[in-house]
């Protein structure tokens, strides 16, 4: 699959992984635009950490090694894009790879 | 080094079964309530794993006169109940040990997390004599680490309970974060800060404590201080940072070192501590700050807040011999235009 057709599935996903990590359901709905950090999803600097090694195990992506400047953390859709555009299929929750 | 000790309770820390003799629960263990004391003086954390009500923990209070950090008392895994203590104290696995008699909950917390220093009691006595439950050197806000977990938890209470934004709580809280340069008496903490920091530290090892005595002698260089308080609690020296002013290239400020307690997380130290020192250089007029910051997997809230605060990387062509083998890059800001606001609650002083 391409990386523009994996998109959806990373975003729900990503979506998922984020309502977990804040226990809150409004990333389910948020815009792809909403900035992860501060006044968006209002992650701080710990709470980015733990989302970037959720997406790590969740898409064999690490976002921290690649992306030195962390451009990828701005929104949900930059993040979602950038693991879009590096992971295999992701895999339904609680299939083996 | 081992932060914290994680105790299970029956035939463990008290002699019996708490749920076994409702009317007189057990006593401590004498032996193993004084390794609790002594461990807590050298500034080592206690909490509670237990397969027991909730009350549990409050008798375990009572019988060993130690008020612990955190307590996962129930039904489920010990491992989640490390799980759930390393995530409130923020520890990582190498800095937990897990006390328990039964030899089942011992495999199956080694196994979920080969980290974990596991002891059975019997050994635990020696074991507070091994190198990594002996810090070596033993600072006032590591005495007093146990009193200011139990400060973070009721400021977490009260978090919980505050509508207002994070901001608003941290000046709701009183919060005072005081940046000014170091002095010969905070060697000790800044040795302590730079070997137990690891998740906001740019560097990949510990400075020794003869390199710092001479980073804070050294013309040359700047070494700044950070303190933390509020209405919960004073928390002292929790951050630092080593600001190299070479002559050759004065338009710049190259940052050598940062570092910061993850005591002091979420709580605007960070943010105000870059701010001030991006303020500071514009008005030294230097046009640049740098920063020379480790790539690892465990800096990242460090690298995340540089990030955020306009600092973009750069990787030198040659890994330069300063790394010590390991991944660098360069984080750095230009000083023109707008710079991050230094937060109402934080005061400079150079």
């Amino acid at each position: 699959m391409t990386a523009a057709g994996r998109a959806p599935a990373v975003l729900a996903e990503l979506r998922r992984i984020l309502a977990d990590l804040t226990g809150d359901a409004w990333p389910l709905r948020a815009p792809p635009d909403t900035p992860l950090l501060r006044d968006g999803i209002g992650l701080d600097s710990l709470g980015g950490a733990l989302l970037l090694r959720s997406v790590h195990r969740r898409f064999g992506v690490d976002v921290a090694d690649e992306d030195l400047n962390l451009d990828s953390l701005a929104t949900i859709g930059s993040l979602a894009a950038f693991i879009a555009q590096r992971a295999g299929d992701p895999l339904p929750e609680g299939t083996a790879p | 080094m081992i932060k914290c000790v994680v105790w299970d309770l029956d035939n463990t820390l008290l002699d019996g079964v708490y749920l076994e003799s409702p009317d007189k629960p057990p006593s401590a263990v004498p032996a193993l309530a004084a390794v609790v004391a002594e461990l807590a003086a050298r500034g080592i954390l206690h909490a509670i794993a237990s397969r027991n009500p909730p009350e549990a923990a409050g008798h375990a209070e009572q019988a060993t006169g130690h008020r612990f950090a955190a307590a996962a008392c129930g039904w489920g895994a010990k491992s989640q109940a490390v799980t759930e203590i390393m995530a409130e104290l923020e520890l990582e696995p190498g800095a937990v040990a897990f006390v328990d008699d039964d030899p089942l909950e011992r495999a199956e917390v080694a196994h979920a997390h080969p980290g974990v220093l596991v002891l059975a009691p019997q050994e635990v006595p020696e074991a507070a004599g091994w190198p990594q439950f002996s810090p070596p050197v033993i600072t006032d806000e590591a005495r007093r680490r146990g009193e200011l977990y139990l400060a973070r938890r009721a400021r977490r209470e009260e978090e919980a309970a505050f509508g207002g934004s994070r901001e608003e709580f941290l000046r709701h809280c009183r919060t005072q974060v005081t940046i000014a340069p170091a002095g010969p008496a905070d060697l000790p903490r800044l040795h302590e800060l730079s070997a137990r920091t690891r998740q906001f530290n740019s560097a990949g090892a510990a400075l020794s404590r003869e390199r710092l005595a001479r980073l804070l002698a050294a013309p040359d260089r700047r070494v700044i201080a950070v303190r933390l308080r509020d209405r919960f609690g004073d928390d002292g020296l929790v951050g630092a940072a080593v600001v190299a002013l070479p002559a050759a290239a004065p338009g710049e400020w190259s940052v050598e070192l940062l570092m910061m307690s993850c005591r002091a997380m979420g709580r605007g130290v960070i943010e105000a501590l870059l701010a001030w020192i991006c303020r500071a250089a514009r008005s030294a007029g230097a046009g640049r700050v740098s920063v020379a910051c480790v790539v690892s997997p465990r800096n990242v809230p460090l690298r995340i807040a540089l990030a955020a605060t306009g600092f973009r990387a750069a990787e030198p062509a040659v890994a330069p011999a300063a790394g010590g083998g390991h991944r660098m890059a360069t984080y750095s800001r230009r000083l023109d235009g707008s710079l991050p606001e230094l937060p109402g609650w934080a005061r400079g002083t150079w």
